[in-house]
């Protein structure tokens, strides 16, 4: 018995295989990018191929994030709240606080046994997400996965006075002519992000054991920051892009087992890995 | 007769205009860019060029803006509302509400029956409330801002967008293209949800008429007629709209605001 999370998220697609103990048997990202968002089947077909499999030895697949809706060999949908919630619980067992950052929203989770209690999110302004460091990265000519690293020899953090990115990315360009040091500016704009997704966070209350994840937790300015920030130890997964992915895995064994237990037969799609259609079902 | 000089620096556009006594008789227009010291020498000088006078000629300046103080020849400094306030009274006496639509944030202003500011309130400095959210989706679309208000005119079917972030709707806008929503629709998209931002900080102080609406943002007629239908307004439209607050602050120069308001008092 195989199960599949599929996490399509604003930025990237993630596919987690595991089998029926819960031992992952792969894992694969890909971008999923403006008009590109029909590369769930993609991501999938690597994601079977590294685990030796096709898709019919799958059980049950499960889709989550914010395209979840649009993966048509996916059998159910389950938000990415409580997919996220489920993926950390399962590498964390001790957490009360999960911290998500993604590229283009921001979710604080409240977990309690492995169970979403509340939550907040921000997905409404792109200065508390991931974006704002994508967007500044641009501006600054770097790659976003190098922020994190130049950030660890500022020698101090240039405060950024605008909210807006769109001002933000001004105000670096001001920052760069003045010839201050971009590593003074990139460890700002960590300071400028964790502090507003930390105002986030504490609406919610915050409770050891806090983990971060999403894309943004991989850049280590950025954990550093967070960890100043809240004024607390931070745990990070080995692959924090994933949990959200894991988590609809791992919900995808439960629901099975559980229906199968009691004896009934789950519908399934159809066993095609078939391009998704992003926007087909929304009426603009 | 003597002439006068406003400087107004703002975050992306630098604006001057010389003033005879009260008559506006000379303007410049030029992008901020990073120095804005050397903008605001660069503006003195051609207007004092348009004019064939010399800098001696120039009785008083007064600067204004974000960047006021990189004007390191003007006498003095004035809050842009007082001198937007200043200027709207110039061109429209009748004016008791003034909506400027600048680059980085929106100010809608209250005047009393002597053209005095009685009660302000400014947008926070988010792109999506301001000018630059047009900027922005312009150049997603490959158009020139002059030609954004005439081209969202011809929308049926504007698109909603599904954030109030800028950031955000310039993505929603390229998937919007990529689909082949016409350029139209998502112009006057934007017009609308610019419109809608603008219509609440216009009640938070509440609209009395006449209203005047200036700044950059007066220039996308579309985007004038949205917000009137939004509040249901009449908006009186300077010619140029970008200059009132650079007026406003020659009009200071001229007469400062204390001797303005005895005099109307």
């Amino acid at each position: 018995m195989y199960f599949a999370g599929v996490d399509i998220g604003s930025t990237m697609t993630k596919v987690v295989v595991t089998g029926k103990a819960g031992d992952l048997l792969s894992v694969i990202k890909g971008p999923t990018g403006a008009g590109y968002r029909q590369l769930a089947n993609e991501v999938m077909r690597q994601a079977l191929e590294q685990a030796g499999l096709r898709i019919d030895d799958v059980s049950y697949i499960v889709a989550t994030g914010y395209g979840r809706l649009s993966v048509p060999f996916a059998d159910r949908q389950i938000t990415e709240l409580s997919c996220h919630a489920r993926g950390v619980y399962s590498l964390f067992p001790g957490v009360r606080t999960a911290i998500d950052i993604g590229g283009q929203d921001a979710k604080c989770l409240k977990i309690d046994n492995g169970r979403l209690v509340s939550f907040v999110m921000n997905d409404k302004c792109a200065a508390g997400t991931g974006r704002f460091l994508e967007v500044t990265a641009a501006t600054l000519g770097i790659k976003l996965e190098d922020m994190g690293e130049i950030s660890l020899k500022a020698t101090r953090k240039i405060q950024i006075s605008n909210l807006c990115t769109i001002f933000a990315q001004q105000e670096v360009v001001a920052l760069l002519s003045r010839g201050e040091k971009l590593e003074n500016i990139i460890a700002g704009l960590h300071d400028a992000l964790a502090s507003r997704v930390a105002a986030l966070a504490r609406r919610l209350g915050i409770e050891p054991d806090l983990v971060l994840t999403g894309g943004v937790a991989k850049n280590i300015g950025m954990v550093k920051a967070m960890k100043e920030s809240l004024g607390c130890e931070i745990l990070v997964p080995e692959e924090p892009l994933i949990t959200g992915a894991l988590g609809a895995a791992i919900l995808a064994n439960q629901v099975y087992v559980k229906a199968a237990a009691a004896g009934e037969a789950l519908p399934t799609k159809s066993r095609r890995l078939e391009k998704a259609t992003f926007f087909s079902q929304e009426s603009r | 007769m003597s002439w006068f000089m406003g400087i107004d620096i703002g975050s992306a556009y630098s604006k001057g205009v010389i003033t005879k006594d009260i008559e506006l008789v000379a303007s410049h227009i030029i992008l901020s860019g990073t120095n804005y010291r050397a903008s605001a020498e660069t503006i003195r000088a051609e207007l004092i060029g348009k004019l064939n006078v010399t800098r001696n000629d120039i009785a008083n300046t007064v600067a204004t803006g974000s960047g006021a103080d990189n004007v390191h020849f003007a006498s003095q400094k004035a809050s842009d509302i007082v001198c937007t306030a200043r200027g709207i009274n110039n061109v429209f006496p009748q004016a008791r509400t003034v909506i400027d639509v600048a680059s980085q944030s929106t100010r809608v202003i209250r005047l009393n029956e002597n053209g005095l500011v009685t009660n302000f309130t400014v947008s926070e400095k988010c792109a999506a409330g301001s000018g630059r959210f047009i900027e922005v989706i312009a150049n997603v679309l490959r158009i020139k801002l002059a030609d954004f208000g005439p081209l969202a005119a011809r929308s049926k079917s504007p698109i909603t967008f599904s954030t109030g972030c800028a950031v955000f709707g310039e993505s929603e806008a390229i998937t919007r293209i990529s689909e082949g929503v016409p350029k139209e629709d998502i112009a006057a998209g934007v017009n609308k949800a610019l419109a809608g931002k603008i219509s609440s900080l216009v009640k938070k102080i509440r609209l009395e008429e006449p209203c005047a609406i200036c700044g950059g943002g007066a220039l996308n007629t579309s985007l004038v007629k949205t917000i009137e239908d939004e509040l249901n307004a009449h908006l009186l439209v300077p010619q140029q709209p970008q200059l009132i607050t650079a007026l406003g602050a020659a009009m200071i120069a001229a007469k400062p605001a204390t001797s303005h308001s005895s005099k109307e008092a």
